[in-house]
């Protein structure tokens, strides 16, 4: 791999590439899936993906590969210049420096490393068999051990070469259960660097909870409901919308934020932060896909904008610094904007309690199909979503087959109360459980 | 790419530990990318997608194993890798010879993407960013793309299968964007198929597809909020066919059948869907986005009837998933690349034309919604439980359309909803989705004629 960025790097210099970059993303990943305790799936991967940018002219062209031979070097630079020749971008592009200091984060466990595949083995199994023994009525389900380990590398012809290394190991646990004919299909999922540290039951216990707790579930009338949002669903709703705090959208008029710097756009109980030096984050890192030093910045204050989220680009656009949010959607892609961990600040009250103040209402446990029922531009959504009723601020009956329906900029206005059980289910989004007020229900 | 003494060595490698059958998926894929966005290219972007993925088989277990270093030794020790977990006695299957076989191509390139400049590329995007800002002065961003990919595969198994194939993929897509101030509003259309860059010359008209986003994104600025409730809905053609992909199609998937996680396990033969339904998977149908010469385990492609006037007649399976059913495969196995263990997947899937006229069953509907424009969906086939957006959809009272409605969805659940179908037009027209699964991201074509179901709950605003 040296060998091929020395060679890729000397061949940009000669075919004129002012300033050239290459990002790099080593994988290695273990999987193993089991329905019933039999092995339905095993997998054990390698990768390395390179991509690679450079400027000609003030303007960034970009190509990738995976594979690494004479062939692909050629490949690139003729990429990069035909891309950078065509495009008609005219803001100023940056490649970074590398001169300001990166935070030490703990983001490498090296006994997860030597974790063998026969012990992920009997994991898998043990949560198999902890799920099928933790109620007659679980018919089967998918109970997967995963463990990653991947290195993220920046290397420039301004002599930056910044990488850092990362695994994580997950368990997870989908359940399907039935009851004369009716079948609830829920589960759970945790992560840990630690392996050893997941409680195999405890899992098994909350997935297999989550999917009969759906059994004889049904439809409620139309109408409005006041309404509490899981945190698990609240998270999945942030991530669809969490491009609207991005200055790219903003400035690209996909966000109706833009402009609204200063403003009151949320209730006063609603803080959000982009912390990428959360310790324990599944998004945390040292630095953005620029290679800039991580910074936390707070994005909603008390319910006020403060900030949007940059890379170099952007911020050079609108004048401030950048907030070190530079993402990429893979090696392959260009630079644009991402949240780290992304996550609305916990209240005081407990769930309980909230429920109590809700009194009667509906609790949404999950929402589908957020990629086609929400959409980030106009801030509308329209669910498939999955809870319970709540009476006199208690759980009363299950709901399926509902959808609840609002615009997120509303939601962030009408938010009355956040609980203090701030999560990450395992995304870069974090989301205590919250009362937002009434929701629109279509049902039976 | 790989040769055959390379397949064969790296094949018996993968048997080596008592494993009963073998494959190997190695591509070289280039890909192009285009984004024009504010009325300049923005991105262009080329890349290269190239490894291999070994799978061995001990009875109904499949250990998969991919990489990124295709040498001889690269290959070699990536099977040992997927050999090393299976567990098996003292006997060993050999591998066959390997014998190259002739894939006919179906699907005409005209013009290679790779041999197409890219300024041409570029300029479909011009053409449909500038129509669709023609439409309104309300248009107040338009992004378009384009995206083309060469996927060149070698496919070989132990029983003695060996061969080559290229995949031609593009497709074009335009969002536009309407803005009153307060609010935003977007419309999407994504034309694509198995073909060269000839299918934004001669088939598909770019200034047509920003032209139709726009005015999608302006009609559905000026709409109110579509209302709650369950009624009556007639649902357009061509994406509109995203209701028979997300209700029934995946729980036709022999993914789910196979394990016992389908609504559909165990009634073939039986009455699924009212009788005017009949559904077809097919992956012959020339240049179609959805459709292959060989799948992605080396099968030949076919047409199959999932669904005749009501009665299941087939699932869709793949090599494994046969295996555990006790069925032969019907090349339907399809991965995003190499990435992902094939399993088995919808091609082009539609409802076929039937014998109803649209204007007929719109009149005599009563009050409901007409869902012209449809947008993605999702199902868990474990429970058939559905949803869908509606990108473009209008009120009807008393037979007649009346005023647009922004903002509804579809929800139900699968062999409820196939049952409420109660008209099938006659002309059945396609639409171009992609749809993820377990072994990824794979182009598939949705499509029917206008529809409509009896009664099904639409997701709006009380």
């Amino acid at each position: 791999m040296q060998n091929f960025l020395n060679q890729l790097l000397n061949a940009a210099k000669e075919a004129g590439i002012e300033a050239a970059e290459a990002y790099i993303v080593e994988k290695d990943s273990f999987s193993v899936i089991t329905n019933c305790g039999e092995l339905i799936d095993y997998q054990s991967n390698m990768t390395r993906g390179l991509g690679f940018r450079g400027l000609v002219n003030g303007r960034m062209g970009y190509a990738s590969t995976e594979a690494f031979d004479d062939e692909s070097v050629t490949q690139l630079i003729k990429g990069v210049l035909e891309s950078a020749q065509l495009c008609e971008d005219t803001d100023t592009e940056f490649l970074h420096k590398g001169d300001d200091q990166v935070p030490e984060l703990n983001l490498y466990n090296p006994e997860l490393d030597e974790v063998s595949a026969a012990d992920k083995l009997a994991m898998v199994y043990k949560l198999d068999e902890a799920c099928r023994a933790e109620d007659p009525r679980v018919k089967n389900g998918y109970n997967v051990v995963e463990t990653s380990k991947a290195k993220v590398r920046i290397v420039n012809s301004y002599g930056m070469d910044r990488s850092f290394t990362e695994n994580i190991a997950v368990l997870q646990a989908e359940v399907n259960s039935e009851e004369n004919g009716f079948v609830s299909s829920s589960g759970h999922l945790v992560y840990d660097r630690d392996i050893n540290a997941i409680d195999v039951n405890a899992l098994a216990r909350e997935a297999v909870k989550r999917s009969i707790d759906g059994l004889h579930a049904s439809s409620i009338p139309s109408g409005k409901y006041r309404t509490v949002i899981h945190h698990d669903a609240m998270v999945s709703l942030l991530g669809v919308f969490s491009s609207i705090f991005s200055a790219e959208s903003a400035q690209k008029g996909m966000s109706l934020l833009k402009g609204k710097l200063g403003e009151t756009i949320a209730a006063p109980c609603v803080t959000i932060t982009d912390d990428p030096l959360l310790p324990g984050g599944p998004n945390s890192r040292p630095f953005d896909a620029e290679g800039v030093a991580s910074k936390a910045h707070v994005v909603v204050d008390g319910g006020v904008f403060r900030t949007f989220l940059h890379n170099m680009k952007t911020a050079c656009k609108d004048g401030v610094e950048t907030t070190g949010n530079a993402g990429k959607s893979g090696y392959s892609s260009s630079v644009n904007v991402k949240p780290s961990n992304f996550f609305f600040a916990k209240g005081e009250k407990s769930f309980d309690e909230l429920l109590a103040e809700v009194g009667d209402g509906l609790v949404i446990t999950s929402v589908s199909g957020l990629h086609a029922g929400a959409n980030p531009v106009s801030g509308d959504f329209s669910l498939l979503s999955k809870g319970y009723t709540v009476k006199g601020g208690k759980r009363e009956k299950s709901v399926e087959q509902i959808t609840v329906a609002g615009n997120f900029y509303e939601l962030l206005k009408n938010i009355r109360c956040f609980a203090d059980d701030l999560t990450f289910p395992g995304s870069a989004m974090g989301s205590p459980s919250v009362d937002v007020g009434e929701l629109s229900v279509s049902g039976s | 790419m790989l040769n055959q003494a390379t397949a064969q060595v790296v094949l018996e490698a993968a048997l080596s530990t008592g494993g009963d059958f073998a494959e190997i998926f190695m591509e070289d894929r280039r890909n192009n990318a285009l984004v024009l966005q504010d009325n300049r290219l923005e991105t262009v972007n080329s890349g290269r997608i190239h490894g291999a993925g070994i799978r061995v088989y001990s009875k109904l277990t499949a250990y998969y194993a991919y990489t990124n270093d295709t040498t001889r030794d690269g290959l070699i020790r990536c099977a040992l890798e997927a050999a090393s977990a299976v567990k098996a006695g003292d006997e060993r299957t050999q591998c066959a010879q390997l014998v190259a076989r002739d894939v006919r191509n179906a699907h005409y390139v005209a013009m290679m993407p790779s041999q197409t400049d890219t300024k041409l590329k570029a300029d479909i995007l011009r053409a449909a960013n500038n129509s669709a800002r023609a439409v309104s002065d309300e248009i107040s961003q338009v992004i378009c793309s384009y995206r083309d990919s060469e996927q060149d595969v070698v496919i070989a198994n132990s029983e003695g299968l060996f061969v080559t194939d290229t995949r031609v993929y593009s497709r074009m897509a335009c969002q536009a964007i309407a803005a009153s101030g307060s609010e935003n509003q977007s419309g999407f259309e994504g034309p694509g198929a198995m073909r060269g860059f000839e299918h934004f010359l001669s088939t598909v008209n770019p200034e047509v597809t920003g032209r139709q986003a726009a005015s999608t994104a302006v009609k559905m600025l000026h709409a109110p909020v579509c209302p709650a409730g369950t009624m009556p809905v007639v649902i357009g053609d061509g994406f509109g066919g995203v209701i028979f992909h997300e209700a029934c199609g995946h729980s036709l998937e022999a993914t789910s059948v196979a394990l016992g996680m389908s609504e559909f396990c165990g009634k073939l033969g039986q009455q699924v869907a009212a009788s005017c339904v009949t559904a077809i998977d097919d992956g012959t149908m020339p240049g179609e986005w959805g459709s292959e010469n060989v799948d992605d385990e080396g099968t030949p492609t076919g047409r199959l009837v999932l669904i005749e006037n009501g009665i299941l007649k087939n699932y869709m399976v793949d090599r494994l998933n046969g295996r555990r059913m006790g069925m032969a495969p019907t090349g339907s196995a399809r991965r995003e690349s190499y990435q992902f263990a094939p399993t088995s997947r919808m091609r082009n899937t539609f409802i076929a034309g039937g014998s109803d006229d649209t204007a007929e069953m719109i009149s005599t509907m009563g009050d409901g919604l007409y869902a012209a424009k449809m947008g993605g969906g999702s199902v868990n086939p474990a429970t058939g439980e559905f949803n869908f957006a509606v990108n473009e959809g209008y009120l009807v009272k008393d037979g007649k359309i009346t005023t647009p409605v922004r903002g509804a969805s579809l929800i139900g659940k699968g062999n409820e909803i196939l049952m409420q179908i109660d008209r099938v037009g006659r002309t059945m027209s396609m639409a171009q989705g992609m749809c993820g699964s377990m072994s990824g991201s794979v182009p598939t074509n949705v499509g029917q004629p206008f529809i409509r179901v009896k009664s099904i709950i639409v997701g709006g605003r009380a």
